[in-house]
């Protein structure tokens, strides 16, 4: 195991860090340094991995640098912890194969085209009720419902429970920062939160939901994502277990809402701060994926994952030993001078862009990565069909996590301009 | 290595175990690879070739490394760098 010899990263931990933003100046000098850093941490500690290359090597080395040993957030769990709380997020193949199978035909390009429709109408409705009242809470009005609709609609779950299931995701990021809002049993909560995803009971109420819609969906089998989930449980029993869908459901509910928020509110904040790029855009219809892509570089909601290492191995010539975290610091990669040319600047027409907000590229990329695309894409197309201008009206409230890079609320006033 | 232009036609096989579904594929060469609805795996369609400087990106991009190219004068493996 490391000891204190060790050349000290800066700290990046520090969850009130990012209440500021990125804190790009220590990632900087992580990036320079040669070698990788050791960074203290709970105790105990972990390599942090800053440059875009060396992200690259741990994403796509599923082997050597595991999700399933150990935990994919920092912090570690008890064994029974592991267990009761393992999500697709938290397996190596094979199981991540099977499990990934299971719910990717629903997310293939393919797939993800049918629901542009749905997506149009959800946007377009959101944007215009926005421009009706001329500025507003961005996140709340915009941001949060369009990415949370969606996922419920492909689900097959009813809208009218859209709210319910964003304030639960709102108790989940807080798991993630440094203090909860809610009681251990809040929601009827009787599960130690060390056993439940973010340490929240927001969880076991996420959980309960999942079981209810599962048991209805099986019932009474639906076209819909639950329907298909449950079917694939109850034709052969060992290939999705309850644990395994509850998971998974909780998965899908969070993840397909809250990290798209994320990208939508930093992507608008961005469209407001730098009208030049967005003018680009609108005289330039060309852009438009450049622009897709340069938003989710810039918003980057997931700003890192942990592996842990099942051999002794060496990045960037240090050498790690069995049994060590390494963190993945996507928030760092997205900003390396190496790979992207002025990584400061909000470029829309930015050409090559191969930005780790998906992942670092290896085997658990961003299962939901299309669909964010065709939600990014279709408010971008839907706000230059109306030739809106955003402007900001107040300063972004950020959540205090170094895992979701959340945006509370954003006051922002929108204009058509045709 | 013998000499090759970027534009040479190369083959490509998806290895099936390792495969996820993730249609990384799918999205840049649609021409080409079409994740399967009943198996969610990659299966290579159509002509089933491409210029080796796109399959490189094909067989870089894949999160599970489940591409690889096949004929041509040098075969790159799923799991050999490449050189962009």
């Amino acid at each position: 195991m490391a000891d204190i010899t060790l050349p000290q990263s800066p700290n990046v931990t520090d969850g009130s860090l990012y209440l500021d933003g990125i804190p790009h100046e220590r990632f900087a000098e992580l990036r320079d340094t040669p070698g990788l850093l050791w960074h203290e941490y709970d105790g105990g500690g972990f390599w942090a991995v800053a440059r875009h290359a060396d992200v690259k090597t741990v994403s796509k080395d599923g082997g050597v640098f595991s999700s399933a040993v150990g935990h994919t957030n920092l912090w570690d769990l008890e064994a029974d912890a592991l267990e009761a709380r393992r999500s697709l997020i938290d397996t190596d193949a094979p199981d991540h194969t099977r499990l990934r199978r299971l719910v990717a035909r629903a997310f293939t390009p393919k797939n993800i085209r049918r629901w542009e429709s749905t997506i149009r109408e959800i946007t377009v409705e959101l944007l215009d009720d926005f421009l009706a009242k001329g500025s507003g809470d961005w996140v709340a009005e915009v941001a949060a419902p369009l990415p949370i609709r969606v996922i419920l609609s492909m689900l097959g779950i009813p809208l009218e429970d859209a709210d319910y299931l964003v304030d639960l995701s709102n108790y989940l990021v807080e798991g993630t920062a440094e203090k909860q809002s809610i009681p251990p049993d809040a929601f009827g909560n009787t599960t130690e939160l060390r056993l439940l995803p973010f340490n929240s009971p927001a969880s076991h109420a996420l959980f309960e939901y999942g079981e209810k819609i599962g048991e209805a969906r099986r019932a009474n089998p639906q076209d819909d994502l639950v329907t298909s989930l449950v079917q694939a449980e109850a034709e052969d029993g060992d290939r999705l277990s309850g644990s395994e869908y509850r998971n998974l459901f909780h998965l899908l509910i969070f993840a397909g809402n809250e990290t798209t928020r994320t990208a939508i509110s930093h992507g608008a904040m961005a469209l407001a701060d730098y009208p030049d790029q967005w003018q680009r855009v609108l005289d330039d219809s060309s852009l438009a994926d450049s622009a897709v892509e340069e938003v989710l570089r810039w918003a980057t909601p997931v700003l890192h994952m942990r592996r842990t290492t099942t051999e002794p191995t060496e990045i960037a010539g240090t050498s790690i030993g069995a049994g060590e975290k390494v963190v993945m610091w996507y928030a760092s990669a997205n900003w390396d001078d190496a790979v992207f040319a002025n990584p400061s600047s909000f470029d829309v027409g930015r050409a090559d862009n191969p930005h780790f907000s998906f992942g670092g590229g290896g085997p658990h990329l961003c299962l939901g990565a299309f669909l964010a695309r065709l939600e990014v894409s279709v408010l971008l197309e839907e706000m230059a069909a109306r030739n809106i201008s955003l402007t900001r009206m107040g300063d972004a409230q950020l959540i205090a996590s170094n895992f979701v890079r959340g945006v509370l609320s954003v006051e922002l006033a929108a204009e058509a301009r045709t | 290595m013998t000499e090759t232009t970027p534009t040479d036609e190369v083959g490509l096989a998806v290895d099936e175990e390792k495969c996820i579904g993730a249609g990384q594929c799918e999205m840049l060469e649609e021409e080409i690879f079409l994740i399967d609805d009943d198996m969610v795996i990659a299966k290579v369609i159509g002509a089933g070739k491409l210029p080796r400087d796109r399959a490189n990106v094909v067989v870089e991009r894949c999160p599970s490394q489940a591409i690889s190219i096949i004929g041509g004068d040098s075969d790159v493996d799923a799991d050999s760098e490449v050189v962009s």
